[in-house]
C-alpha cells in the first residue's frame, strides 16, 4: 500500500521540522526547568483543588437540596441494549413517582460509555470533577464497573451498581463507597440453583459456563450449592467469550450424560444462539436444562418466542411473580415501551432508584458515606426483587427465584416456582473464610 | 469423547460451521480477486442482510423470499457505496479500504437505531425444524440445510467463473486490466457489479446464518474476523481457497473444542499463523 | 518562504507554549485528564502515522501492542514489583510483542500487512480475555500507580506532553535520517531496494521496532493515566480508530495524529454526552475526510494555505519547485497490483 502523501510538503515539512526541531528540544528541557521549581507546583495545587472543592460545595441549594446524579451506561456499541435497558428502569422509577423524595429533588445526568472502561473513567471524572455529581450509578459491565469504582472511592464519591455481578466489587476490592444495589453477585445468585437441582433428586450434572470471571462465579455457586447437598458435577465445560457456536459444546452436554445440565451466559446473544444449538440436537425433552438469569432473560424470550415455553432459569428477578410491586413495576414499563415486559437490566435500574428514594424520604439529603451508610440501613419488605436488604460489605441480601417460561395473557414471563429468601453472597461460610480462599478459576470452583 | 456417534456430531458441526464461513468468505475473496480491496465493511452488510432477512421471515414465514429481499436490499445499499464513495478513490488501495472501515461504523451504528439491539435469530416458521435421525445419531436439519446452500453456492460461483462470459471477463479483469479495457469492456462497471455481487453474498450469509447465530450489535467484526481467517489461510481472491479454509477452520474448532478446551481460542488462529509463515499469500493464492 | 518558516516556527511555539500552560489556564481537572487522553492517543497515532507514513505499512495491531505493554505494567504491579521494575517489564513485554508482529509481518507488504497486524492483535486480544491467570480476563487489572512524583494529575500532564514532544522529535529525526530515506524507498519501491542491494525484510523489522517500542510506551502512559487495563483496550475497534485518527490528521504529517486524536477523542467524550449517534456521525467524518480533504486536516490545510498564497503572489520561485514535487495524487496505484 502506498500513502496518498505528496513529497511535495517533504521540502516545506524538512523547513519546518527543522524549527520544530529546534523548539522541541527546547520544550524537552523546558518542563524540566519550568516544572522542578516551586513556581508551578503551587500554582496548579489551587487550579486543582478548586473542582473537588465544588463537588462538594454545591450541594446544598434549595429546601431540601438537590441530589446530583450521574449515570454511566453503555447506550452504543454492543451493549446498547442492555445499557439502555438500566437506563430506563432508572427513569421509570422516577417518571412514575416524580423526581423528588423526601423534599430532595432528584436530578440524573446520564453518560454514554459505550461499554469501554476508559470511557466509563473519563465520563465518570466528567461526572464528579464538572458536574459535581453527588453519586455515580452504574456502569453496567464487570471491568467498567470495577474501573469506574476504583475511581469514585480514590474521590470519596458513592458509587451505586444496579446490574453488575463481579463477585469482587462486594467482596476483595469492597470499600465504604461501593454499593450493589439492584442484583447479586455471580456465585450468589446461581448458588441456590445448585440446591434446588439436588433437592429435585438430580444425582449428576454438567456445566457449561463462559471462560471468564462472570462463568466461573457462576458455575462455583451452583456447583457449591449441588455438591453440598449430594449431587456431583461430573463435568464443567468452558466456552470462550465471543462463541457463538454453540453446537460442539452441545455435543459434549449430550456426551456427558449428566441428569441436569447448567448452563451460563452473561447475557444477549449467546442465550438464544446455545438453545437453537440444544432444540436442534433435540435435546428439549431429553435433558433437564437450568439456566442462569441471564441466559433466560426477556432478550431470550423475545428471540426465540414460544419455543422455549416451559424452560427453567435461576435469578434474583422474576417478572412473573404475583406481587403488586412487580405488576406495577410492569405495567408501568409496558405502558411506556411498547408492551415489553422488563428484564433484569431494567429491574436493576428501578430497584436502585427506589432503594434512593427510600433513603432520601427516611433520612432528607444524604451523601458521602451517609448516603452509603444509610442505605446499609436501609432495607425492602417487597420491592421488585423481593425482600432485600444490604450487608456490611454492602452488597444485596434477597430473594433467588426458580423459574419457569409460562404464557400469560399472550405474553412469556418467567414464573418463579420455588423462592430461597435471605440468600446472601458467603454461601454457607463467614466472609473472612470465603475471601481468603483464591479468586474462583477454571482449576478453582470452591 | 470418542463414540461414533460424538465423533460423526462433531464432523458435522464442523461441516456446517465451515459451511458457514465459506458463505461468509465468498463474497469478501471475490471482491478482492478483482478489485484488491479488503472490503471491511463486509461483516456490516453481513448484519444489515440477517436484519432485514429476519424481518422478511417473521413477516411471510418464507425463507426463501427472506434471502432473495435481503440480498437485493444489501446489494442496493452496496451500490449506493460503490457510486456514491468508492468511485472516487478507485485504484488507490489504502483510501479504499478505510472508506469501507468509515461505511462499517455507519452501517453498524444505522442497524443498532433501527433494529435495537436485542439478539435476533430466525424465526421457526421459517426454519427448517426439527432433525434427521440415524441410528444414535441425531442432527438439524437447518445445520445440514446450511451445508447444502454452501455447496451450492460454491458450485455456481465455480461454474460462473470457468463456463460464462462475464466470469471469463472477471478472470481477464483479475489478470490484466489494461487489456480487458482496451478490449472494449467496460471495467468500471464489472468492478461495480462485483461489488454488489459480493455484499448480496454476505447478506445471504446473513440470512441463512441467522438461523444458527443470531444477528447483534457486534455480530460485524466477528463475522469480519472469521472471513479474514478463512480468507488468509485459502489465500485472497481465491474461491477454492475459501473454500479449503472455511471446512479446515470450521472442523479443526469443532475438534479442538471438545479435545483440547483450553485452546479453544487458538484453534482459529493457529493455523492462520501457520500458513502466514511458511506461505503469505495463503494455500491457494498467488504471489503478489 | 522564509515568512512561512517563521510563521511556521511560531505556531510550534506556540503550540508547545499553549500544550505546556494549559493546567494553568483555569481548567478543570476534568479537562486537563481529557487533555491527557488526547495526547496519549496521539502519541500512539504517531507511531502508527510513521509506520504507514514513511514506511507504507498501514498497521491495525497497535492497540494491541499498546495494551500488551499495559498488562506487563498490571501484571508487575499485582506481583508487587516496583514502579522500575514495572517499567521495566511493561516496555519488556511491548517490545517482546512487537519483535513478534515485527518478524510475522516483514515478509509482507500493503493489504497482506494490514491482515497480519489485524489478525495478530486479535491473538492479543484473545489472550487478554483468556489468560485470565494473568490478565484477570475481562475484569481486567485495576489499583496500578504511577510513580509518585506524576501522582498529581496536572504533573502527570506535563509528563505527558513532554513526552509527545519528545515522541514527536524522535520520529521527526528518525523520518529525516537515511534510514527514514531508505524506509520511504522501501515504501515507493520494494524492487528498487532490493535491486539496489538492501535487504528489505530488515527495513521493515527495524521501523516496526521503533514503532512498537513507542507504542508500548504509549501503552504505559495510558496505563497511568487511568490506572486499569482491560481486554477493551486491545480491541481491533482500538485499533481502527488509531487510523482514523491518523487519517483525519493526515497521514505522513507532523500534527496530523494531534489533531486526529483530539477530534476522535472528543467526538468520543463529549460529543457521546449530547449526541446518540456518535460512532455514525465519527464515520461519516471519516468518510467525507477520506472524499474531500485526503491528506487529512492538517495536509490540507497547508495546500489550502500555499494555493492561496500561490494565488496572492503569483508562480513564484519556490512554487514552481512544489509543482516539480506534486506527485499524480489522483493517481497513486499501488506498487501491490500485479
Amino acid at each position: 500500500m502506498k500513502s496518498t502523501t505528496t513529497s511535495a510538503h517533504r521540502r516545506l515539512g524538512a523547513l519546518m521540522s527543522l524549527g520544530a526541531a529546534a523548539a522541541l528540544v527546547l520544550a524537552a528541557c523546558a518542563p524540566a526547568s519550568s516544572s522542578d521549581p516551586t513556581t508551578p507546583a503551587s500554582d496548579p495545587t489551587t487550579s486543582d483543588a478548586a473542582p473537588s472543592d465544588d463537588a462538594n460545595g454545591e450541594t446544598p441549594a434549595g429546601e431540601g437540596g438537590t441530589l446530583k446524579v450521574g449515570y454511566i451506561s453503555p447506550i452504543t456499541g454492543n451493549f446498547a441494549i442492555a445499557g439502555q435497558e438500566m437506563v430506563d428502569g432508572w427513569n421509570l422509577f422516577w417518571e412514575i413517582n416524580g423526581s423528588e423524595a423526601g423534599g430532595v429533588t432528584v436530578e440524573t445526568i446520564v453518560e454514554d460509555d459505550a461499554g469501554n472502561p476508559e470511557l466509563s473513567l473519563t465520563k465518570a471524572r466528567k461526572l464528579v470533577e464538572s458536574d459535581g455529581v453527588d453519586v455515580v450509578v452504574g456502569p453496567l459491565l464487570a471491568n467498567t464497573a470495577l474501573a469506574t469504582a476504583a475511581y469514585t472511592s480514590s474521590v470519596g464519591v458513592p458509587n451505586l451498581h444496579p446490574v453488575a455481578a463481579a463477585d469482587d466489587l462486594t467482596q476483595r476490592e469492597a470499600n465504604d463507597l461501593t454499593l450493589r444495589t439492584g442484583s447479586m453477585s455471580g456465585s450468589q445468585m446461581n448458588y441456590p440453583g445448585g440446591v434446588w437441582a439436588a433437592e429435585e433428586g438430580h444425582k449428576t450434572a454438567v456445566t457449561l459456563c463462559p471462560d471468564y470471571a462472570f462463568g466461573w462465579e457462576s458455575c462455583a455457586g451452583f456447583k457449591q450449592g449441588f455438591e453440598q447437598n449430594g449431587g456431583e458435577v461430573v463435568s464443567q465445560i468452558w466456552y470462550p467469550n465471543g462463541t457463538s457456536d454453540f453446537a460442539t459444546y452441545v455435543s459434549q452436554i449430550q456426551a456427558a450424560n449428566a441428569d441436569i445440565a447448567f448452563v451460563v451466559t452473561a447475557g444477549g446473544a449467546p442465550g438464544p444462539d446455545f438453545l437453537r444449538s440444544f432444540m436442534g440436537l433435540g435435546l428439549t425433552d431429553s435433558q433437564d436444562l437450568v439456566m442462569n438469569c441471564c441466559g433466560m432473560d426477556q432478550a431470550t424470550l423475545r428471540a426465540l418466542g414460544d419455543e422455549v415455553l416451559g424452560f427453567k432459569s435461576i435469578s434474583y428477578w422474576a417478572e412473573g411473580r404475583q406481587s403488586p410491586v412487580v405488576e406495577e413495576f410492569n405495567n408501568a414499563y409496558a405502558e411506556r415501551y411498547e408492551g415489553k415486559i422488563p428484564s433484569a437490566n431494567v429491574a436493576g435500574g428501578y430497584m436502585t432508584a427506589s432503594l434512593v428514594a427510600k433513603v432520601l424520604e427516611e433520612n432528607g439529603l444524604v451523601t458521602g458515606e451517609d448516603l452509603v451508610a444509610a442505605i446499609g440501613d436501609a432495607s425492602f419488605e417487597d420491592s421488585v426483587l423481593g425482600k432485600v436488604s444490604w450487608d456490611e460489605y454492602n452488597n444485596t441480601v434477597g430473594s433467588v427465584y426458580i423459574r419457569e417460561v409460562q404464557e400469560r395473557d399472550g405474553k412469556l414471563y418467567n414464573v418463579p416456582i420455588r423462592e430461597f429468601n435471605d440468600v446472601d453472597q458467603w454461601l454457607g461460610l463467614d466472609p473472612d473464610e470465603a475471601m481468603a480462599r483464591e479468586t474462583y478459576s477454571q482449576s478453582f470452583q470452591g | 469423547m470418542f463414540e461414533p456417534v460424538f465423533l460423526a456430531q462433531q464432523a458435522l458441526n464442523g461441516l456446517s460451521f465451515g459451511a458457514l464461513l465459506f458463505l461468509l468468505a465468498s463474497g469478501l475473496t471475490l471482491v478482492f480477486g478483482l478489485q484488491r480491496i479488503v472490503n471491511l465493511a463486509h461483516g456490516a452488510f453481513y448484519m444489515l442482510g440477517g436484519y432485514i432477512g429476519i424481518i422478511i421471515a417473521t413477516m411471510t414465514g418464507n425463507l426463501l423470499l427472506a434471502a432473495i429481499v435481503s440480498m437485493i436490499a444489501v446489494g442496493v445499499t452496496a451500490l449506493v457505496v460503490e457510486l456514491g464513495l468508492l468511485r472516487f478513490v478507485r485504484g488507490q488501495e489504502m483510501p479504499e479500504v478505510l472508506l469501507t472501515i468509515g461505511v462499517m461504523f455507519v452501517v453498524a451504528d444505522l442497524c443498532l437505531a433501527f433494529f435495537g439491539g436485542d439478539p435476533k435469530t430466525l424465526p421457526a416458521q421459517a426454519s427448517i425444524q426439527g432433525a434427521f435421525q440415524l441410528g444414535g445419531l441425531t442432527y438439524p436439519w437447518y445445520r445440514l440445510f446450511v451445508i447444502a446452500v454452501a455447496v451450492a453456492v460454491g458450485i455456481a460461483l465455480a461454474l460462473i467463473q470457468s463456463k460464462t462470459r462475464v466470469g471469463a471477463v472477471v478472470r481477464a479483469g483479475v489478470d490484466d486490466r489494461e487489456i480487458i479495457s482496451a478490449m472494449g469492456v467496460n471495467i468500471s462497471w464489472v468492478f461495480t457489479g462485483m461489488f454488489v455481487v459480493g455484499a448480496a453474498l454476505a447478506a445471504l450469509g446473513g440470512t441463512i446464518g441467522s438461523g444458527v447465530l443470531s444477528i447483534r450489535p457486534g455480530i460485524q467484526n466477528d463475522v469480519l474476523l472469521y472471513a479474514l481467517v478463512v480468507i488468509i489461510i485459502g489465500g485472497l481472491g481465491s474461491i477454492k481457497g475459501a473454500a479449503v479454509g472455511a471446512v479446515l477452520i470450521g472442523v479443526i474448532d469443532a475438534f479442538a473444542k471438545a479435545w483440547i478446551p483450553e485452546f479453544a481460542y487458538f484453534t482459529i488462529f493457529a493455523p492462520m499463523a501457520l500458513v502466514l509463515v511458511f506461505r503469505p499469500t495463503g494455500l491457494f493464492g498467488r504471489t503478489a | 518562504m522564509t515568512r512561512a518558516q517563521k510563521l511556521n516556527v511560531v505556531g510550534f511555539a506556540a503550540l508547545i507554549v499553549l500544550l505546556f500552560a494549559f493546567p494553568y489556564l483555569g481548567t478543570s481537572g476534568y479537562q486537563v485528564s481529557l487533555a491527557s487522553t488526547v495526547l496519549i492517543a496521539a502519541i500512539l497515532a504517531a507511531t502508527v502515522n510513521f509506520l504507514a507514513g514513511d514506511g507504507g505499512m498501514g498497521s491495525l495491531g497497535h492497540g494491541a501492542i499498546a495494551a500488551a505493554a499495559a498488562y506487563g505494567a498490571g501484571w508487575s504491579s499485582l506481583q508487587g514489583h516496583s514502579i522500575t521494575m514495572q517499567v521495566v517489564v511493561a516496555m519488556g513485554t511491548g517490545i517482546v510483542v512487537t519483535l513478534a508482529y515485527g518478524l510475522l509481518s516483514m515478509r509482507t507488504n500493503g493489504i497482506y500487512f494490514l491482515m497480519v497486524t489485524l489478525a495478530v492483535g486479535m491473538v492479543i486480544y484473545g489472550l487478554a480475555y483468556r489468560l485470565s491467570s494473568v490478565t484477570r480476563g475481562e475484569n481486567g487489572i485495576t489499583g496500578i500507580q504511577r510513580p509518585e512524583m506524576l501522582a498529581e494529575p496536572w504533573a502527570f500532564y506535563l509528563f505527558v506532553v513532554a513526552s509527545f514532544l519528545v515522541v514527536t522529535l524522535v520520529l521527526l529525526v528518525v523520518s529525516r535520517s537515511p534510514f527514514g530515506a531508505g524506509l520511504r524507498g522501501v515504501r515507493d519501491s520494494e524492487s528498487r531496494m532490493r535491486s539496489l542491494g538492501y535487504y528489505v525484510p530488515a527495513f521493515k523489522l527495524v521501523a516496526f521496532m521503533i514503532s512498537g517500542t513507542i507504542a508500548s510506551y504509549a501503552g504505559l502512559l495510558s496505563v497511568w493515566h487511568t490506572h486499569f487495563v482491560s481486554p477493551s483496550s486491545a480491541e481491533v475497534h482500538r485499533s481502527v480508530l488509531l487510523f482514523v485518527m491518523v487519517i483525519l490528521g493526515g497521514l505522513g504529517t507532523t500534527l496530523g495524529p494531534l489533531v486526529g486524536a483530539t477530534i476522535v477523542v472528543l467526538v468520543e467524550n463529549v460529543v457521546s454526552n449530547s449526541m446518540e449517534r456518535w460512532p455514525t456521525l465519527l464515520g461519516v467524518i471519516f468518510v467525507l475526510a477520506i472524499l474531500f480533504a485526503r491528506a487529512g486536516l492538517v495536509g490540507s490545510t497547508a495546500k489550502l494555505v500555499r494555493r492561496m498564497r500561490q494565488r496572492r503572489a503569483g508562480a513564484g520561485p519556490d512554487d514552481a519547485a512544489e509543482l516539480t514535487d506534486v506527485p499524480p495524487t489522483s493517481g497513486t496505484t499501488t506498487s501491490v497490483r500485479p
